[in-house]
């Protein structure tokens, strides 16, 4: 008014307020936070297709088909940097056997081949000879002879320690008490140790310590020599043991010749060479001190250059799990994910009507709203739990498919339960009162003009609830995922139910084995990404499968 | 047969009809209650057959609730309950245990407030209330489409269309439509619940007209809030105010010289 103002003002013109800061502040604020949601996602979808990529477009032609339609196997890495070459175990063995065969026919096409297989037969035939039934008894005795010392001289000094204990205690820095509990551990150890390195006896093994077990468990002095007693006299009548099982042995190596000749191939030479050589390593047990080992020796040189043409050096560096591809885990995540489905949505829909349409307001309606509203807040592991001790153990069904599909189904039953009932609801009352008005039963209401027009909404979100489910690795581990099975499920059944009661492998359970239960390394890194790329795609197929499923209903029933 | 009471003057001082008529429906000191809430006072009252009965009254007079106790669509909201008094249809308490609610509402069609057609083809409306009956044979549903279709006046519009979805009709055909859904079911009785508050002119027209033809066979109660339409169209008029019946007489009579001050201020638009 009294100045000359700078500008023209008219009654439009901005002010800065504390509502007009706030504003764009609040907008900024907002926009941030979105953008910032976006880039996450973006980040992580980004991070998880560029890496699952390469596994899935590696190798020869545009997609790897080997990672899509073949079982987890172990990477074979052959050579390094730029020449190295990457086979899956069934690839690698394949490989062997071609080189096998190339340098087999090689050696058969040599001049002394013929010499050398004649001299190979003489050999075997004269070891053969030799192994009569007097030189394996007496070959077993000297064994036992010498095993009978050594043991004898063992239980002696734990004889004398128990019997000495005051004097030998103290050396050892151990109270009186704590000898004899030790002698009795002692002792059980040394059983199972026997029973390892000499498989042949387990059996007799395992009887004398069941019958002598309460002796050594309440051990005292006299205790001890009976013991003692008894274990001499067990090795004593062993070596009738022995004899028969060698016998048995000797057998299967006549067979394996004899089949070696008739075929004909590296294979059956292969199996041959390897039973000879298994023999052999017994068989020195037992002659360890016998001089009469000429036939022997001749034997394993007349085989040597067999064997070398056997052996194909392929050396490469090996990683479990990180070969082959993950073909069970796909059809097992599909199994469990349909299965689940079919079970929650029949589940949930009949329970969302009973709450939508029959449920009248009350206490006992409002506690199982409540407890489905829980339901959704229970960890995914309690659910493993629940199944675990609900399906497995106590309805004994194991690891099974039904066991993984009823878990997975009450764990997304509240989701289901809610997002129908949701459905349910927004149905106009319209409908319910004109079919009841032209003389509908409730039932028939909620049939024919209820649940048809509700049944979009109720697939899309117990679809998409069942497909973030299957993502889930909590609640299978227990019940019923596999970390390697060689079956697929429909494979090896006996009986169809059999379908039902199998554990199955699945994509989640597999990310999780490959990235925390095995060495880690480059070779994993790639399977674990290409897992996760191809169950982004199945997810996101599921996703997109129930919206095309929901316009399509929709557009059917529209109003 | 008792005298009818006083809500039933058509019998001392008709003007058309000479002979006594058995009524189609009979109230009598109807009280209804939504919880504690009593919305219906001691309501006595008797429709005729083959009469168009007009309820008129301002907002939350008990007028639709009566109408919905007619066919027993009340029993849906919870805690409605009958207070005393009965409601007779052939001289059967609706409220009898031995009363078949299904069995009842085909008797008793409804036509609603809003038009609501269920997202099907028109054919699949029209032929509903037969296919939940377990009618099978696709000649009989196919006439039966047909008819119901040509007594609601729309056949000559949709014949073409009979597969079609519902909601491509216009508003005013909608409500024909769901009249003939309700004639296929072959009601006595048809309860109509504002038909036309949700249509243009033209439209109500239409439907007037449709109404006025269905006379001929069904007992028609129609609840509105225009007054104009309930003067057109129906032969009695009854005026609730605060769930009481003030006054039920010939819509002529009604409209023109009413016996009680508060309808008379209603009419002429002093209130409601």
């Amino acid at each position: 008014m009294m100045s000359a103002q700078k500008e023209p003002k008219h009654p439009f013109t901005p002010r800065l307020s504390r509502e007009r800061i706030q504003e764009t502040f609040v907008f900024g604020l907002l926009r941030g936070m979105t953008f910032f949601v976006l880039f996450c996602a973006a980040f992580l979808f980004w991070d998880i297709l560029s890496k699952g990529a390469g596994k899935i477009f590696e190798g020869e032609g545009l997609i790897n088909w080997e990672f899509l339609t073949e079982h987890p196997q172990t990477l074979h890495v052959i050579g390094e940097g730029e020449d190295e070459i990457k086979l899956s175990s069934s690839n690698y063995y394949r490989l062997k056997d071609e080189k096998m065969y190339e340098k087999w026919n090689t050696f058969k096409g040599t001049s002394d081949y013929k010499n050398k297989r004649n001299q190979l037969f003489e050999a075997s035939k004269a070891i053969q000879d030799e192994w009569t039934d007097q030189a394996l008894v007496l070959a077993d005795a000297r064994f036992i002879e010498r095993e009978q010392g050594k043991l004898s001289d063992k239980f002696s000094f734990w004889t004398e320690l128990v019997t000495n204990f005051e004097s030998t205690a103290s050396d050892f820095e151990i109270k009186r008490e704590e000898v004899l509990p030790m002698v009795s551990q002692f002792m059980l150890g040394h059983f199972e140790k026997e029973r390892g390195r000499l498989q042949l006896l387990s059996d007799q093994l395992m009887l004398f310590r069941a019958q002598q077990y309460p002796k050594i468990e309440n051990l005292t002095k006299e205790n001890l020599k009976q013991i003692q007693l008894a274990y001499n006299q067990f090795l004593a009548q062993a070596p009738q043991t022995y004899n028969l099982a060698m016998r048995e042995f000797g057998e299967e190596a006549t067979i394996t010749f004899n089949d070696f000749y008739s075929k004909e191939g590296p294979k059956e030479f292969g199996r041959f060479a390897e039973a000879l050589v298994a023999y052999s390593s017994v068989r020195q047990t037992f002659l360890e001190e016998d001089q009469n080992m000429s036939n022997w020796d001749d034997l394993q040189q007349c085989l040597s250059p067999f064997k070398e043409a056997m052996t194909v050096a392929l050396p490469s560096r090996d990683f479990a799990y990180s070969g082959g591809g993950i073909f069970p885990a796909i059809v097992g995540t599909l199994l469990l994910v349909v299965g689940a489905m079919a079970i929650s949505i029949v589940l949930g829909v009949f329970c969302a009507i009973f709450l939508a349409e029959y449920g009248k307001s009350g206490k006992f309606i409002s506690m199982v709203r409540l407890a489905i509203l829980n339901l959704a807040g229970v960890p995914s592991i309690i659910f493993g739990l629940f199944g675990f001790g609900l399906f497995v153990i106590f309805l004994d069904w194991n690891v099974s498919l039904l066991a993984g599909w009823f878990t997975l189904a009450f764990m997304v039953l509240p989701i289901v339960i809610t997002a129908s009932e949701e459905a349910l609801r927004s149905i106009p009352q319209g409908f319910r009162e004109s079919s009841l008005a032209l003389g509908a039963t409730k039932w028939t209401m909620i049939k024919t003009s209820v649940l048809p027009f509700a049944m979009p909404g109720i697939l899309t979100s117990s679809i998409l609830g069942v497909a973030r489910a299957a993502g889930e690795t909590a609640p299978i581990m227990f019940t019923a995922a596999y970390a390697k099975r060689s079956e697929l499920p429909w494979e090896g059944l006996e009986h169809w139910t059999d379908f039902f009661f199998q554990g199955v492998m699945a994509l989640p359970y597999h990310i999780y084995v490959v990235s925390a239960k095995i060495p880690q390394n480059e070779y994993t890194a790639d399977m674990q990404y290409g897992t996760a790329f191809i169950f982004l795609l199945l997810v996101v197929g599921i996703a997109s499968l129930s919206i095309m499923l929901r316009n399509r209903l929709r557009k059917k029933y529209r109003w | 047969m008792q005298e009818a009471p006083t809500a039933n003057p058509e019998n001392s001082s008709s003007e058309n009809t000479e002979e006594y008529r058995e009524p189609a429906i009979r109230i009598k000191e109807l009280d209804f209650l939504y919880g504690n809430n009593q919305v219906i006072h001691n309501v006595t009252l008797d429709i005729f057959p083959k009469e168009i009965m007009a309820f008129i009254g301002p907002s939350g007079c008990g007028k639709s609730t009566l109408l919905r106790c007619l066919n027993r669509m009340n029993d849906l909201v919870e805690g409605a309950r009958i207070g005393k008094g009965s409601i007779e249809i052939h001289g059967v308490d609706l409220h009898d245990k031995s009363v078949d609610v299904i069995e009842l509402r085909k008797k008793v069609g409804m036509v609603f407030q809003k038009s609501n057609p269920f997202p099907k083809s028109i054919y699949q409306n029209v032929a509903y209330g037969l296919q939940i009956q377990g009618v099978k044979s696709k000649r009989v549903v196919d006439q039966k489409v047909e008819e119901s279709l040509r007594k609601a006046a729309l056949w000559e519009e949709v014949k073409d269309r009979l597969n079609e979805n519902a909601y491509g009709l216009s508003g005013g055909q909608q409500q024909r439509l769901c009249i003939a859904r309700t004639l296929a079911v072959e009601p006595e009785i048809i309860l109509m619940d504002e038909p036309c508050s949700a249509l243009d002119p033209v439209a109500t027209g239409r439907v007037e007209e449709l109404i006025l033809e269905l006379k001929n066979e069904y007992t028609i109660v129609v609840v509105t809030h225009n007054m104009q339409q309930a003067g057109r169209i129906s032969d009695r008029t009854a005026f609730f105010y605060l769930g009481k019946l003030i006054e039920c007489d010939l819509t002529k009579k009604i409209f023109l010289n009413p016996s009680k001050q508060q309808t008379e201020d209603y009419i002429s638009g002093k209130f409601g």
